[in-house]
């Protein structure tokens, strides 16, 4: 079966209709995670967007159809942990997390459970920012990046600094395999889900760029463009690190400037030539930090 | 849907908004100019796209209008048209 058909045929395990806004890729991805996940899947969603989407249900009714529990903020991964206790390997755990969840505020326990290789699948869906309680910043936003707590105006500038580079810390914990993941390259994401689902043994991070337009200020139809964007500009690369070993999944010759993506939203407008290219630079300083450890520099 | 763990509440009932009732313009798709690629399928977030009978076909029930499928199309197959009009 090729991605397409998995896409067209696997049961749809997500409510029909969610409140997640129009365009959202997260939504998307959430489908395309629980049709390669399958129904033999218990999963956690901590307080984010794809939660207030209705995705963990309301009252009596679930939002998905498979069980699924709404975390705190900050245990979602000790949740994980306790649930593959209960229920053993046969049955996968996997929480479904927004990044202030994953790189702030539940950091802690994705990182003890990552150090103790528990055997469930942990996946971050990157939106850069707490975006259904209003679009504040968070450790995962780009620098120069305009949300409510970062505002723009005669003194403030946007957020001040660099993105936590998050799926990196999260390798550096060396999980049995970890992968970041764009909605705009289909294939290579449902690649990377499968191989999630077959580690038996240790830890998975999944690391899930997903443009907000309603938070960054872009056309809903342009989600894909965006998300496609980052990654043809090196702001979101496309690797694997599948026990130990690194791999550059989608490799990118040559990058486009990242001010190619700077102009497709409002979040960066007001960002001067020289903040760009403070972004430039450390885009550039990761990527070939990225290229030394797959080996080839 | 026999499981072999838990079975969730939502079995009573799944939680489901009207999302159709959002949209200010729907997708229509031009079969002449399809080349049954199935791009729009896999980047609809709503899931409202299917190939049935070897055509691809767009499921208006959930669709929100949010005009990815049209943007993603390498055809231009789709057009985002006034909800309402023809
Ligand atoms: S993307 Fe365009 S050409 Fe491809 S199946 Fe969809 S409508 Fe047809
Ligand atoms: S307009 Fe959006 S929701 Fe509707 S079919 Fe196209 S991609 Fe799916």
């Amino acid at each position: 079966m090729n991605y397409i058909e998995l896409l067209d045929k696997k049961p749809d395990l997500v409510t029909p209709g969610t409140s997640a806004c129009q365009g959202c890729p997260a939504e998307l991805s959430l489908r395309a995670t629980l049709k390669v996940l399958g129904e033999n899947t218990i999963m956690c969603i901590p307080p984010g967007c794809m939660a207030g989407a209705g995705c963990v249900g309301w009252n009596f009714d679930s939002g998905l159809k498979v069980p699924v529990h709404i975390t705190l903020l900050d245990n979602t991964a000790a949740v994980l942990t306790g649930i593959n206790e209960a229920h053993g390997r046969d049955v996968t755990v996997a929480a479904f997390a927004g990044d202030g969840a994953t790189s702030d505020c539940g950091f802690q326990s994705l990182s003890a459970t990552a150090e103790r290789g528990e055997n469930v699948i942990y996946i971050c869906y990157d939106n850069e920012g707490y975006m259904n309680t209003g679009f504040q910043r968070s450790g995962s936003t780009t620098k120069g990046s305009m949300t409510s707590t970062t505002p723009v105006g005669e003194v403030g500038k946007g957020k001040e600094q660099q993105k936590k580079d998050l799926p990196l810390i999260m390798a550096m914990h060396n999980p049995a395999y970890l992968a970041t993941l764009s909605p705009s390259h289909m294939s290579d994401f449902v690649k990377k889900m499968e191989k999630a689902k077959s580690i038996k043994d240790g830890f998975v991070y999944l690391h899930i760029f997903s443009p907000c337009p309603t938070g960054w200020g872009f056309d809903g139809a342009k989600s894909i463009e965006v998300a496609r964007k980052a990654v043809e500009t090196n702001i979101f690369p496309l690797y694997e690190v599948d026990h130990g070993e690194y791999k550059l999944t989608v490799p990118n010759k040559n990058p486009k400037p990242v001010s190619e993506l700077f102009g497709m939203m409002k979040k960066f407008r007001h960002v001067s030539e020289q903040g760009i290219q403070d972004v430039q630079n450390y885009v550039d300083k990761k990527y070939k930090t990225l290229q030394a450890l797959v080996g080839q520099e | 849907m026999a499981r072999d763990f838990i079975t969730p509440k939502g079995d009573e009932g799944i939680y489901q908004i009207d999302t159709a009732s959002w949209r200010t313009y729907k997708p229509v798709m031009d079969k002449d100019i399809c080349v049954e690629c199935g791009i729009c399928l896999t980047y609809c977030p709503v899931n409202s796209i299917h190939k049935e009978n070897e055509k691809y076909i767009i499921d208006l029930s959930y669709c929100k209008g949010c005009g990815i499928c049209a943007n993603e199309c390498p055809k231009k197959a789709i057009d985002m048209v006034t909800e309402g009009d023809k």
